[in-house]
């Protein structure tokens, strides 16, 4: 998909970012790009040939046949075809390279004698590795279903509304191919536990993201009430379900016992909020004051964790008076800006920094009992990575 | 055409062999006649038996108003025989809370996204897919000398048939643009797109746990399967053949995807989980296949005739989204001046008027009613190689139910 997307996307002139897409990008490039490669170096060749499949098939062709129609125009799915290239060296596989990683980090279980010991390629058993592709496709299906554009917020300043019509059509079957490849796909694991584990955590993804888009566009999101507790539980459901549960149903094609699982579980999921923290923090560590360019309000978003440590810190009374006095900054870009300034002059970045090291800590934690094998370092070095700044 | 239909149920229980039937049904005066009829079925509510009774009046002063219908049965035999009942009347107790089941089945903690995921599951549907499957699944079980009574896996079959059909519905709704739907206002037009998708996605996550928990890997396997095929007839109807030879393949196997392939694989389901018998899990496949392919090439004339008789004025749903169905493609061959049309999607203006008018011209709707029986056909063939029981008679009942529908 990502091949035929690319072709697309690259003909042509392509719209400025509305949307960030980059996952696992942001922490200093260098390092967490060799923490990556020699993840991969472990589990030997890192995917099987799902995607590849899926890549070749027909109907993705098609798609991006059409999509090639879509160049010039504001729909986000050229921006999620492009972020497919832009960042495919260290992102489109990561999900999937955890799995693994985590799969060889368990190893054979003393239960799992009737699987074929021979059958692992660099001990990876090949339904781990389809389990891995299946958590990769249902992760790119919802990359792109995010982006479906509601026709009624339409405006005329957005383009033909032709084009917003037609690209939501490309983004609901190309999101749908890859589901309904997921879903064969786990039928094929032989698992029902593993099958009933995934389809939640679909499940988990589509709570998670419902209410995303209202995020700036409705401050009330954001309500008095938004604890960082909450503000995790909703952050789990959409950044987290997926690896967490996929870290588990890899434990339990193993034949894991439910220990085991849960500590990959948790793994998984402190792993991936420690990620998102880290995301979240990129606009207050990377960037001074006098980069205006990147600071644009998607990236700052007002349900980001620094934004919210800081609204806990100073009180609701304050931040109502903050929030106001960005408002009158006037247009959006001047108000991200104002905003940035203003929590970054407090202590709600270094909580979020805090916050992260937590999350990267227990993930650290739950991996302590498996015994030790490069996996496990590789797992470790990716729960270190994440917290540096 | 109804009268030989009914003479032939009682054929069809006395002898084991049921491929008469649409002999005589097809035959008939040749007319489409059944599509014609007026309103057999009252659409929203065919479950409840207040409505079955309708129907049978209702089918019954159809019946007399046919010509030709001079002597042989009439209707109160149908109504004194015992073990025919209607279909929707004898899967009723099974299907009895299968909406509110279905609710349960989805958790959901966002207040908002739980109400789109209810939305459809208002219990206004027809049920169509878990009637076929429960009696199915009844005529499967009595087959195998085990009694009647549903497995509780096989209710969950009929629960997520309906789930799959539903996402799936929500899905094409957003794709097609659609506006109303059932009667009501549809998902995107009151939620927006990007939500009526995440919906659908939820319904489908749903469905995907529900079959997990019934804990059978070739079930889990052949309802995936009809997942993969309702996405790849989507995409099948992006393109357009140019050698007709090949359309007409293309339409079909498209119409197997999206519709038939849901009906053929849930009837197979709940085969597996009674029987070991690969045979029988063929019988219950070839059923559902065909008379999934039947249903929507009714569906299809339906969108050519149903408003036509009713309003006067088409609604030629299908032509607007620039799908050539059934009767187009056997237009076609009387009118070749429809093959540009076709290829360029009926996209020029005027297009849609002018194959509208070149379809009713044309034998295309009568054509595409004698393939839809013949599809019946079979599926009565196939089933009738089923044990007698009164699901069974049922099962092939509906075929007449099917061929008259007229929404």
């Amino acid at each position: 998909m990502a091949v035929a997307l690319a072709k697309a996307s690259c003909i042509g002139r392509l719209c400025t970012a509305r949307r960030s897409i980059s996952l696992f990008s942001s922490t200093s490039p260098s390092s967490w790009s060799k923490v990556v490669s020699d993840a991969e170096k472990i589990v030997g060749y890192p995917t099987s040939f799902m995607s590849l499949r899926c890549l070749l098939s027909d109907e993705l062709s098609n798609v991006a046949m059409h999509v090639r129609k879509l160049v010039g125009t504001k729909h986000p799915l050229l921006n999620t075809a492009r972020g497919f290239v832009h960042d495919s060296r260290n992102n489109l596989q990561m999900r999937g390279l955890v799995v693994l990683l985590m799969s060889k980090a368990a190893g054979p279980s003393s239960a799992s004698s009737g699987l074929l010991q021979q059958d692992m390629v660099s001990g990876i058993y090949p339904s781990q590795r389809n389990l891995a592709e299946i958590t990769e496709l249902i992760h790119t299906a919802f990359l792109v279903h995010r982006g479906i554009v509601d026709l009624k917020e339409w405006t005329r300043s957005d383009g033909p509304l032709k084009d917003m019509q037609f690209g939501n059509k490309m983004a609901i079957l190309s999101g749908d191919f890859l589901l309904a490849n997921a879903c064969t796909g786990l039928a094929q694991l032989n698992n029902t536990k593993v099958v009933e584990l995934i389809s939640s955590a679909i499940g988990d993804l589509v709570q998670g993201i419902y209410h995303e888009s209202d995020s700036w566009a409705e401050d009330s999101s954001l309500t008095e009430d938004t604890t960082v507790a909450s503000w995790e539980d909703k952050t789990f459901l959409s950044h987290g379900a997926l690896l967490a549960k996929s870290c588990q149903a890899a434990l339990e094609l193993a034949m894991h016992d439910k220990e085991a699982q849960a500590l990959a579980y948790l793994y998984g999921k402190h792993m991936s909020l420690a990620h998102k923290v880290n995301s979240d923090l990129q606009p207050f560590v990377k960037h001074s004051a006098g980069d205006p360019v990147t600071l644009n309000p998607v990236t700052l978003s007002l349900n980001s964790a620094p934004v919210l440590l800081h609204r806990q810190i100073v009180g609701p009374e304050r931040w109502a008076h903050q929030l106001k006095q960005a408002k009158a900054a006037g247009k959006q870009v001047d108000y991200a800006k104002q905003l940035w300034e203003t929590v970054s002059a407090e202590k709600g970045v270094r909580a979020a920094i805090d916050l992260c090291c937590c999350h990267g800590n227990k993930a650290l934690d739950a991996i302590k009992c498996f015994p030790p094998s490069e996996a496990r370092s590789a797992l470790e070095n990716f729960a270190t990575a994440v917290t540096k700044f | 055409m109804a009268l030989p239909l009914s003479r032939c149920w009682r054929w069809t229980l006395g002898s084991s062999t049921g491929i008469s039937l649409l002999n005589t049904v097809c035959s008939g005066n040749g007319r489409p006649a059944a599509i014609a009829t007026a309103s057999i079925l009252s659409g929203d509510r065919l479950v409840n038996l207040a409505s079955v009774k309708k129907f049978r009046s209702l089918s019954r002063d159809n019946f007399r108003s046919l010509p030709s219908s001079g002597s042989a049965c009439t209707c109160s035999e149908v109504h004194s025989d015992a073990k025919i009942k209607d279909p929707f009347a004898l899967a009723q107790k099974d299907l009895r809370n299968l909406y509110d089941d279905i609710k349960k089945e989805m958790f959901v903690s966002v207040a908002e996204l739980k109400s789109l995921c209810d939305y459809y599951f208002d219990g206004k549907g027809k049920a169509f897919r878990p009637m076929i499957v429960v009696l199915m699944a009844r005529a499967c079980n009595l087959h195998s000398h085990r009694d009647g009574d549903l497995l509780p896996a096989q209710r969950s079959i009929a629960m997520i048939s309906e789930m799959i059909h539903t996402a799936s519905l929500v899905h094409d709704d957003v794709i097609d643009g659609s506006d109303i739907r059932r009667g009501k206002t549809t998902i995107n037009n009151v939620w927006g797109e990007r939500k009526a998708i995440l919906a659908g996605d939820f319904i489908l996550s749903a469905a995907s746990m529900a079959l997990a928990r019934i804990g059978n890997n070739t079930v889990v396997a052949v309802l995936s399967q009809v997942i993969e095929d309702l996405v790849r007839g989507e995409f099948m109807q992006l393109g357009s053949k140019e050698n007709e030879n090949e359309r007409f393949k293309h339409y079909l196997e498209k119409t197997f995807k999206k519709t038939a392939s849901l009906i053929a694989n849930s009837c197979k389901a709940v085969s597996i989980l009674v029987s070991s018998d690969p045979e029988i899990h063929e019988i219950a496949y070839q059923y559902g296949r065909n008379i999934g392919i039947a249903f929507q090439l009714v569906d299809d004339i339906l969108d050519f005739t149903s408003c036509a008789n009713q309003l006067g004025k088409p609604s030629a749903a299908d032509l607007k989204l620039g799908l050539a169905t059934g009767p187009v493609l056997f237009a076609c061959q009387q009118f070749p001046e429809l093959h540009a049309m076709i290829m360029r999607r009926f996209g020029s203006s005027g297009d849609v008027d002018r194959a509208w008018q070149y379809v009713l011209q044309s034998d295309g709707v009568q054509q595409t009613l004698y393939l839809a029986q013949s599809y019946c056909q079979e599926a009565i063939r196939q089933i009738s190689q089923l044990r007698p029981s009164s699901e069974r008679e049922a099962l092939i009942q509906l075929m007449g139910l099917v061929l008259s529908r007229d929404k």
